[in-house]
Parts: structure tokens; C-alpha cells; sequence
């Protein structure tokens, strides 16, 4: 159980400091949101003026917009550690790799949450769509998302954030990885906003916490080895 | 010898005869691309020591000390470190050695203080606030705690991190070029610290060309050349020749 607590304890002391950081330098909140507010109005530009269009894309939108934001958010949260050897001196720490993981995936959760309801928030205005009556569920699609986003961008962050191309490559390994998670993220929130005609939401929502847990099981169990050389 | 003021975490070491050796590698070799930087190493070094790792640029020290900090994993050989396998208990042996390198592994957005909290709270140093004040403390930078690292020199983020080991309670300190970038004072504290270390029974393994200066603190000298051990000099050191086979001649200048 101290073991557990210590675990803990480690992954919100790096949570903190990529927070402190990111707080600081603003490196991926500006990025991001200033990234997923043109992808939100170059769809809106592309769909046309018509608002019955425009309403009916918008699950998808949502999705695509955070999903490249995220791509970016946690790439910008893994640079953090190629400040003067930062990353080889986190693996030098007598911690637990899995509590690092931990951290770091705790610290993008919370970049990936607040982006993901900005981004609600936007598409509510920008597509008029109501989103005030299904915000319970919105919400619980939004936090599942961001969790998956992160927990599978920490992960990949980590096998990428040594390479000199990493800004490429991130997108190409996350992207096919994220493509369950972005269907029944789309899914779940048509369904939220169409007011579950067809009872469709909660299994949508048990793929997405499903999916969540593996690849934060996964993430967990493999990070270690990206510390290495 | 200098007295020093300088607060080291205790750590229940024991007497330095009735310990393992600190360090003892067997055929300890490291390739980068295929080419050797490290081509078979056996040395011991004694508890307690203070030893030099001196040689010309490439002949394998920052090789050495990353592989024995657990950094990067060896090709070939074993190392021991305090009596544990650096490959089988990889962890226990990171919370016996520190290892300051030749980047700082500081973080620019966080203030000095904060970035020492940080390694306080990695390390599970017990009442981290008083001891991150001391560290800054002994470091001299007690007056830029509140700083940014962003705006430091290369000389107090030097400091920094030297601070940041004190933090740790190891019983093996590895040092790259730890006079490197620092001025008369930063110089005189690591002075200050390697006899601090040495009161407190921990190992100091350090690569330097400062050679005068260090020579009243030492207690042994391994000198390596393109990989290998080319000279052991002092008390508490040791080696014996490779006998590995099939590892390449190292080249004149090899990757680090």
C-alpha cells in the first residue's frame, strides 16, 4: 500500500511540474487552442453556410479538432523534457517507470480536459448547436476522450520525443492508434446531442472507458523501456 | 584538507572495510553504431574513495559513468554497483548513485527552487522544504531561488544541479566535468562537496582534466584510452585486463 502511495505521490509531483510549466510558458495552451479554433472555423469554411449541415458534422468536427489539438498538446508537454537532459534525468530518479507514465499521462489529461470543453464550448457557438441540454453526458464523452487522448499520446510522446522528425512521426503512430476512440467518441456525443433515440450512448461510452483502460494499462507497462538507451 | 559546512544526507553506510566495493566492473564494454566507446573495462574501486577518471577526449569516461548511473545499459560485461547488479537490480541501484552529467537535466520554466522541490519530492527526501533550502544554501544560490532557471549561466545551473544531488542520499556520486563552466566559487563548492562526500563514506567517481586542482582530494586515478584502462594509480582502485572477445578495436575518436 506505501508503495501504492509513493507511486502516487510521484505522478502528481510530475503532473505539478509539467502544470507549474505549462502555466509558465504557455507551450502547449496556446498552441492548442489557438490550432483547434482555425481547424473548428477551416471545417466550417469547407462545409458550407448551411447550419442543418454544419449542426449534423459537428460530432465529428469536435472530435477531429481535439484530436489534432491533442497530437499537438502532448507532443508540446513531452518537449518539456528535452530542456538540458531533463528527460534523462527523470529516468535517473529511484521512481517506479509505471508512476512516470503515470505523471505525465495525469498532466496531458489535464491539458486534453480543458481543451476538449473549450472546444465543446466553440462548437455549441460556431454550429449552434445546443449542447446545454446533454452537458452530463457531453461531459463524460469529453473527460473519456481526453483520457484516451492522453494516455495514448504520453505513451507515443515518449517513443517519438528523441527523434529529430518527432513532429511528424507523433501524428502518423497516434493517429491510426486513435481511430476507436475517435468513432466512439463521435458516436457517443451524435447520440448525446440527438438525445439517445436508439439507446445507443452507454455502449459507446463502455467502448470508450474499455479503450481508455487498456492503453493506459499498456502505456503504463511499456514506458519504462522508452527511458532507456 | 578543507573542513566543510556542507549538509550531505545520511545514509547508514557502515564502515567502509566492512562494505562491498562501490564499484567493480567485469569486461564493462558500451557500442554505439558497432563502435566501441567503452572496449572492456574491470576496475574496482573501494568504499569510501575518491577517484579520478582521467584520459584524453574519447577514451570512454562519460561512457564509463553514464552506464554505471544506469543511463545507458552496458553491450557487454557486468557491472556492480554497492554490491548489486547494475542490469538485475537496476533500481536499487539508482537509489544509491547520483549522477550529475554535462546537461543539467534542470527545467527553464521553473524557478531554482522549484525545480530542487521537484527532485525533492523524486528522490522522497524527507522534509524536503528545510533541505531544499539548505541545498540551495550550500550551493550558493540561496539569493536566485526564486529565479527562473531560463535566465541562469551555464555555471549556476551548474550549481543547481549539484544542489539537486544533495537532495539524494547516495553512496556513489558520479561526476562529469564538474568544474566545468564555474567560476573561483562555484570551483571552491566543489571542493567543499567531494570532502563532504568523502566524511560522509560516499564513493565519488569523477572524470576531469582538472588534475592539479583535485590532486589533495583524491585517493586513486583510472586512466583510460580509447575504451580501455590504461593506467590505475592510489589506494582503493584496482583493474585487471580484458579478456572479452570479439569486441572491435576501438577507433582513435569514438562515439560517446
Amino acid at each position: 500500500m506505501s508503495a501504492v502511495r509513493a507511486e502516487a505521490r510521484t505522478a502528481l509531483a510530475i503532473a505539478r511540474k509539467d502544470a507549474l510549466a505549462e502555466l509558465r510558458g504557455r507551450h502547449a495552451a496556446v498552441t492548442t487552442l489557438f490550432f483547434s479554433a482555425v481547424v473548428l472555423l477551416l471545417f466550417g469554411f469547407a462545409l458550407g453556410p448551411d447550419s442543418a449541415r454544419l449542426a449534423a458534422a459537428a460530432p465529428g468536427l469536435l472530435w477531429l479538432a481535439v484530436v489534432f489539438s491533442g497530437i499537438l498538446a502532448v507532443n508540446r508537454l513531452h518537449l518539456l523534457e528535452t530542456d538540458d537532459g531533463a528527460l534523462e534525468q527523470l529516468a535517473l530518479y529511484p521512481v517506479a517507470r509505471r508512476a512516470i507514465y503515470a505523471g505525465k499521462a495525469l498532466g496531458g489529461f489535464a491539458v486534453m480536459l480543458v481543451l476538449g470543453l473549450v472546444v465543446l464550448g466553440a462548437v455549441g457557438v460556431l454550429f449552434a448547436v445546443d449542447i446545454a441540454s446533454a452537458w452530463l453526458p457531453l461531459l463524460i464523452t469529453v473527460v473519456l476522450g481526453a483520457a484516451g487522448i492522453a494516455a495514448v499520446g504520453t505513451f507515443y510522446a515518449g517513443v517519438t520525443v528523441r527523434l529529430r522528425a518527432r513532429e511528424v512521426m507523433l501524428p502518423l503512430l497516434m493517429l491510426p492508434v486513435l481511430a476507436p476512440l475517435l468513432l466512439a467518441a463521435v458516436k457517443a456525443t451524435a447520440a448525446a446531442l440527438a438525445g439517445d433515440p436508439f439507446g445507443e450512448l452507454g455502449a459507446w461510452l463502455q467502448l470508450l472507458a474499455a479503450f481508455d483502460v487498456i492503453m493506459l494499462v499498456a502505456g503504463a507497462a511499456t514506458y519504462g523501456y522508452l527511458l532507456e538507451d | 584538507m578543507p573542513q566543510t559546512t556542507i549538509y550531505v544526507s545520511p545514509r547508514s553506510l557502515g564502515a567502509p572495510d566492512r562494505r562491498p566495493p562501490s564499484v567493480r566492473t567485469t569486461d564493462l564494454a558500451r557500442l554505439f553504431a558497432g563502435s566501441p566507446a567503452l572496449a572492456g573495462v574491470s576496475i574496482q574501486v573501494e568504499a569510501a574513495r575518491t577517484i579520478a577518471l582521467l584520459g584524453p577526449n574519447g577514451a570512454g569516461k562519460t561512457t564509463l559513468l553514464r552506464l554505471l548511473s544506469t543511463v545507458i545499459r552496458p553491450s557487454y560485461g557486468s557491472a556492480v554497483v554497492d554490491g548489486l547488479d547494475l542490469t538485475r537490480n537496476t533500481d536499487l541501484v539508482r537509489e544509491r548513485v547520483a549522477y550529475l552529467s554535462h546537461d543539467t537535466g534542470l527545467y527553464d520554466d521553473l524557478t531554482a527552487r522549484e525545480n530542487l522541490a521537484f527532485a525533492a519530492a523524486m528522490y522522497g527526501t524527507p522534509d524536503g522544504t528545510a533541505r531544499v533550502d539548505r541545498a540551495l544554501r550550500d550551493v550558493g544560490l540561496d539569493d536566485r531561488a526564486a529565479d527562473r532557471v531560463r535566465d541562469f549561466s551555464a555555471g549556476m545551473r551548474k550549481r543547481l544541479a549539484l544542489g539537486r544531488i544533495l537532495l539524494g542520499s547516495p553512496s556513489l556520486v558520479l561526476l562529469d566535468e564538474p568544474y566545468a563552466a564555474l567560476d573561483t566559487e562555484g570551483m571552491a563548492i566543489v571542493d567543499e562537496l567531494l570532502v563532504a562526500w568523502r566524511e560522509a563514506g560516499v564513493s565519488v567517481l569523477l572524470a576531469s582534466h582538472a588534475t592539479d586542482r583535485l590532486a589533495p582530494l583524491l585517493d586513486g586515478r583510472i586512466v583510460l584510452e580509447r575504451g580501455l584502462v590504461a593506467a590505475v594509480s592510489g589506494e582503493g582502485v584496482g583493474s585487471a585486463p580484458p579478456s572479452l572477445p570479439g569486441v572491435p578495436a576501438p577507433a582513435a575518436e569514438v562515439a560517446r
